[in-house]
């Protein structure tokens, strides 16, 4: 961009920079040692930064009795089961949006953003009775069903405007020799938005996993996600704050994994339809 | 290029889609690592000492039983969401539940829990007759029926610090003999001394609504002589008008405005656990709360098996009284109840009776993985018993607190309890703060009362009644042992 | 790709337009779903609001009531103070969090050396689940040894004696603090994309004019990535405004009321009290209000689009 910046302007740049990261990530670093903090200097004053490292909370969690670690299982199924029922639902959707100007359009686009603005926690209860009628309660499909809810339109948004950067020549040229919807859709378009799936699915997978409502009345004790398994440390008698950071740090990890792995397409991802460079 | 025309989308296209949702369905369709297996039994508790003592020996009854049991801990309210939906989704969840002693009449009505009586009456061991009758009144029967059994059973004492009492010069009577003025008097007089090179504050609170405010300031409220209701539930005919604006309960919240602010500012926020942690801290003269604060506070942290700097200087006694009135403590605890859609009441019943014997108990109580954290009995058995009370010395006055509790006073298990409590809570937190005036409080709390309880049809209150009292309970259990 | 190269397979009839039922088939499965899942708990929740149904007094429904429900929503004088505190929240959360996402959004478009590492760094927050996000300020702001009353009292702010999250005055803003903590990132992530795709020409342009940065920013920037700014505060207002999870974990409504929102209001009234009723008519009395704001916003936001 613009070659002439002025060194002062760019050590403010940098600086800013350095204290961004300070507040949005030192808090996280902060959390995560409580995981092997010995209990007593949890509440040090002033601060503990410096300290003989514990690994009884991480044997508790998760060695002896270990009850996280089939939490953390349970987590990868749902979201990973959320990820992969969302595609074929959301994809011929953003295409077919993308591709026609059917009258309505724009209202169809708001309406599926509009879901989100259902206050969940009144879902609870009536999810919960509609699972158990269908003899659904405490199974993983409960869950990932569920989840579409929250994937799908975010998904739908994403991968339109990713649709909308292919060129529609390359399927008008399809059309001509007398390729089906279906064939361009799924032989042409969707190898084109490769990045567009990884984005979709990278968010798809994160609002599954980070989802703590849902599990708290759908999940059974083999079934339950790692975000409930550190409420349950919150008790009346006592908080035990090293449990819940572990619990919290192994909930934290992979969502911060694949973003930092997959990082490349979340800048891509993220247009909203902005104007197209 | 001529591939497009040769394309057949309805095999190859509906592939990827198809194995996607395969691959979903395939997820979706793994079994839970639970199915209920045959001698499997699905206990959910709640997080308290005695789910860490119960996990610690869970292998004795499963080799003793053959019974293999799935033991779960979450909190109290994640406790309440489970149980309510997997009871309207009549989806059973667990066999065994916690069933908190303001739950008991809602689980028992709705039959979402069996009750005991059957069971207890075919299998003489039980040994009812080895519980304070108290307790059983207050936390586990409900209309001549007895819906649980006690697994730890708190009431609730003074704790304070016997170093700086004595460096003082001041005298804590061991016998229950003062009263509650007696009790600010002496906090004012450690409020703000130095000592262990620390500032002492007199006393602390556990100020956070809504809960953990009415623990504590109920107990001060009874043993007041203030209550809820008119008549509950010791009455022929129930009648809930509110009697929460009465001389005595303006006198007890005047009281309690008093001890707050002899606390650590801070403390309006806190809930049980940190109202104990503080005293434990060191920097806390005395306060009143619940038994299980007795091993608590001994500890630098919740299960932490190390121990705080109060640990060998901690006095425990009897609450003081107010003049003229008779004491009442407060009872609280947790209780296990078989959920009513099992489909294994009797290993329910097995695992109920191993938890809550005697046995049982007393190897609670010796269980050690985090240095003796269990000595919420309900049995009189155990109060005399040598090997406990070695390590756990005060246990005898803590059985004279049990006697003389009566949970049904001090907090009503009223229909909609938690509803009246939220507002409660709120308001007596709002008065800590200074926002409302205490006789305020008591106006709006008791109008909103008398809205609430005629909003839930109790008010009047048409439905059968049934005359709870502590001798009754005493009958129903002899007549079970 | 001529037409004599094409082998005899009989050839459909290519049209400039294709059926009209093929952009409805592909989107009907996304919307059925949708509409069953969503439209399910709305009408339970439509159902029950005219009934009483409380599970402390009963397991099932025990009458119709018609509107009381909502009387005792409104007149229990929790839901107008809730609605408030919501509408504060939401309304300052959301322009903050834009604010400052902006703010960042344009240091990031810079494209610094090494931005692309602290980028990558920066949407860490975002992704971790809101229940941790409370747990983890509960510990930041704990009055007793957390980090952040440690940090003020050194640079010499005061802070109030019961804690941030004990003090009615502070406590919303405590949990404001950590929903912006939370979610700025992710507004400067999304504008950040958005500046990025503004043509180099412009802005090149605009450079040579010598624009001064503001009028830069005002009329030339911001204008051409309104789309998106407008997506994502109308997805973050709406997910402020339903908000709970974090409000439970931190402060449960308190002290007072200070904190209770419409979400903690409903969560309070369905799973702490239990009654369906009453909860069924906020739930319906909600989403009658974010529909009206939402509708609005729309309405005058996205006129002038596709």
């Amino acid at each position: 961009m613009d070659q002439t910046e002025k060194l002062p302007s760019k050590v403010f740049a940098y600086a800013m920079v350095v204290v961004l990261l300070l507040v949005f990530i030192g808090p996280i670093v902060w959390f995560v040692l409580l995981a092997i903090r010995p209990t007593a200097t949890a509440f040090s004053m002033p601060p503990v930064l410096f300290f003989e490292p514990t690994w009884d909370a991480i044997r508790y969690t998760f060695v002896d009795p270990g009850n996280n670690r089939p939490q953390l299982f349970n987590s990868v199924i749902v979201a990973a089961g959320a990820v992969l029922l969302n595609l074929p639902f959301s994809f011929p959707a953003a295409y077919a949006l993308s591709r026609y100007k059917i009258r309505g359009r724009k209202n169809i686009m708001l309406w599926y953003l509009g879901l989100l603005m259902a206050p969940p926690v009144a879902f609870l209860i009536p999810y919960s009775i509609l699972a158990s009628s269908v003899g659904l309660k405490g199974t993983y499909f409960s869950m990932i069903l569920i989840c579409q809810t929250l994937t799908i339109p975010f998904s739908v948004w994403l991968m339109r405007s990713f649709i909308d950067e292919v060129p529609v020549e390359i399927e008008e040229a399809a059309r001509v020799d007398g390729a089906s919807t279906a064939a361009i859709m799924l032989r042409i378009v969707l190898p084109l938005v490769r990045p567009g799936i990884i984005v979709t699915s990278m968010f798809a997978f994160v609002f599954s996993w980070n989802n703590a409502a849902f599990p708290l009345v759908l999940a059974n004790r083999g079934t339950t996600t790692l975000p409930i398994g550190t409420l349950q440390y919150f008790g009346t008698a006592g908080v035990t704050w090293g449990f819940i950071a572990v619990a919290a740090v192994a909930a934290m990890i992979p969502p911060m994994l694949i973003f930092l792995a997959l990082d490349r397409y979340v800048v891509r991802g993220l247009t909203f339809g902005s104007v197209k460079g | 290029m001529s591939s497009f025309s040769n394309f057949r989308p309805t095999r190859r296209g509906l592939m990827k889609g198809g194995t996607a949702l395969a691959g979903a369905a395939a997820l979706g369709g793994l079994p839970g690592r639970a199915s209920a297996q045959s001698k499997t039994l699905r206990v959910l508790l709640a997080g308290d000492p005695f789910y860490y003592a119960i996990e610690g020996l869970k292998d004795q009854f499963e080799q003793e039983s053959g019974i293999k049991i799935e033991l779960e801990a979450i909190s109290l309210e994640a406790l309440q969401a489970r149980l309510t939906s997997s009871f309207v989704s009549n989806e059973p969840d667990a066999d065994v539940i916690s069933v908190d002693q303001m739950w008991l009449g809602q689980y028992l009505e709705s039959k979402w829990i069996l009750p005991l009586d059957p069971f207890i009456k075919k299998d003489k061991d039980t040994d009812i007759e080895d519980y304070v009758p108290e307790i059983l009144y207050s936390m586990n029967t409900w209309r001549g029926q007895v819906g649980t059994l006690p697994v730890a059973s708190y009431a609730q004492m003074v704790f304070y610090r016997k170093d700086l009492m004595d460096a003082k010069g001041i005298k804590i009577p061991e016998d229950g003999s003062w009263t509650w003025e007696e009790y600010t008097d002496i906090i004012k007089q450690v409020n703000g001394a130095d000592f262990d090179s620390k500032k002492i504050v007199g006393t602390v609170v556990a100020g956070q609504q809504p809960a953990p405010i009415v623990h504590m300031y109920t107990q001060l409220q009874a043993s007041k002589g203030a209550r809820w209701f008119k008549d509950f539930p010791a009455a022929p005919k129930w009648d809930f008008e509110p009697t929460i604006d009465s001389p005595e309960n303006l006198g007890a919240l005047k009281a309690f405005v008093e001890l707050y602010k002899l606390a650590p500012p801070e403390s309006i926020g806190y809930n049980w656990f940190d109202a104990g942690m503080r005293f434990a801290k060191g920097d806390i003269g005395m306060f009143y709360w619940w038994t299980a604060y007795s091993y608590l506070c001994k500890k630098d942290g919740y299960m932490s098996g190390k121990d705080s700097v109060v640990a060998n200087v901690m006095g425990i006694v009897p609450l003081p009284k107010q003049p003229g009135k008779d004491q009442v403590v407060s009872l609280g605890g947790h209780s296990l109840g078989i959920a009513g859609n099992t489909q294994k009441a009797d290993e329910s019943w097995q695992f109920i009776k191993w938890a809550t014997s005697a046995k049982t108990q007393k190897a609670m109580g010796l269980f050690n993985k985090f240095g003796y954290q269990f000595s919420d009995f309900a049995r009189k058995s155990l109060y005399a018993d040598a090997d406990l009370l070695k390590i756990y010395p005060y246990l005898p006055g803590q059985l004279v607190a049990l006697q003389a509790g009566n949970g049904k006073i001090v907090r009503p298990p009223a229909p909609v309890y938690t509803t009246l409590e939220g507002i409660y809570g709120l308001n007596l937190n709002n008065t800590l703060s200074g926002a409302m005036s205490p006789e305020d409080c008591l106006k709006q709390t008791s109008s909103f009362f008398t809205n609430i309880l005629k909003g839930n049809f109790l008010i009047p209150y048409n439905q059968p009644s049934f005359d709870d009292t502590l001798d009754a309970t005493k009958a129903l259990i002899k007549s079970l042992a | 790709m001529t037409l004599a190269s094409v082998p005899a397979a009989p050839r459909k009839r290519v049209r400039r337009h294709m059926p009209d039922y093929v952009p409805w088939l592909l989107i009907s499965p996304s919307v059925i779903l949708l509409l069953a899942l969503i439209a399910f708990p709305l009408l339970f929740a439509l159902k029950n609001s005219f009934y009483f149904w409380n599970l402390q007094m009963g397991p099932t429904p025990l009458g119709f009531v018609g509107f009381d429900n909502y009387k005792m929503a409104l007149q229990g004088g929790f839901f107008l103070g809730a609605l408030w505190n919501t509408i504060l929240l939401t309304v300052v959360g959301t322009a903050v969090e834009f604010t400052l996402g902006l703010m960042i959004a344009l240091l990031l478009a810079r494209q610094l050396k090494g931005m692309n590492v602290a980028r990558a760094l920066l949407i860490m927050p975002t992704t971790i689940a809101p229940i941790v996000v409370g747990f983890l300020f509960r510990y930041m702001y704990d009055p007793g040894g957390g980090l952040i009353p440690w940090l003020l009292t050194s640079v010499g702010i005061p802070i109030p004696a019961q804690g941030l999250l004990g003090s009615s005055t502070t406590a919303l803003w405590a949990v404001l603090f950590a929903d912006v903590w939370q979610w700025t990132p992710f507004f400067a992530i999304v504008l950040y994309a958005g500046l990025l795709s503004i043509p180099d020409d412009i802005l090149e342009a605009a450079r040579l004019d010598r624009t001064p940065p503001l009028a830069l920013l005002w009329h030339i920037k911001l204008p051409l990535i309104k789309k998106t700014a407008l997506i994502v505060v109308m997805l973050r207002f709406m997910q402020l405004f339903n908000t709970f999870d974090l409000i439970v974990v931190l402060t449960k409504g308190g002290p007072g009321s200070s904190t209770r929102t419409l979400g903690y209001t409903l969560y309070q009234a369905g799973m702490v009290d239990f009654n369906i009723g009453l909860s069924s008519a906020m739930t319906w009395m909600m989403v009658i209000i974010v529909n009206a704001i939402i509708g609005l916003f729309v309405f005058f936001a996205f006129r002038d689009w596709d």
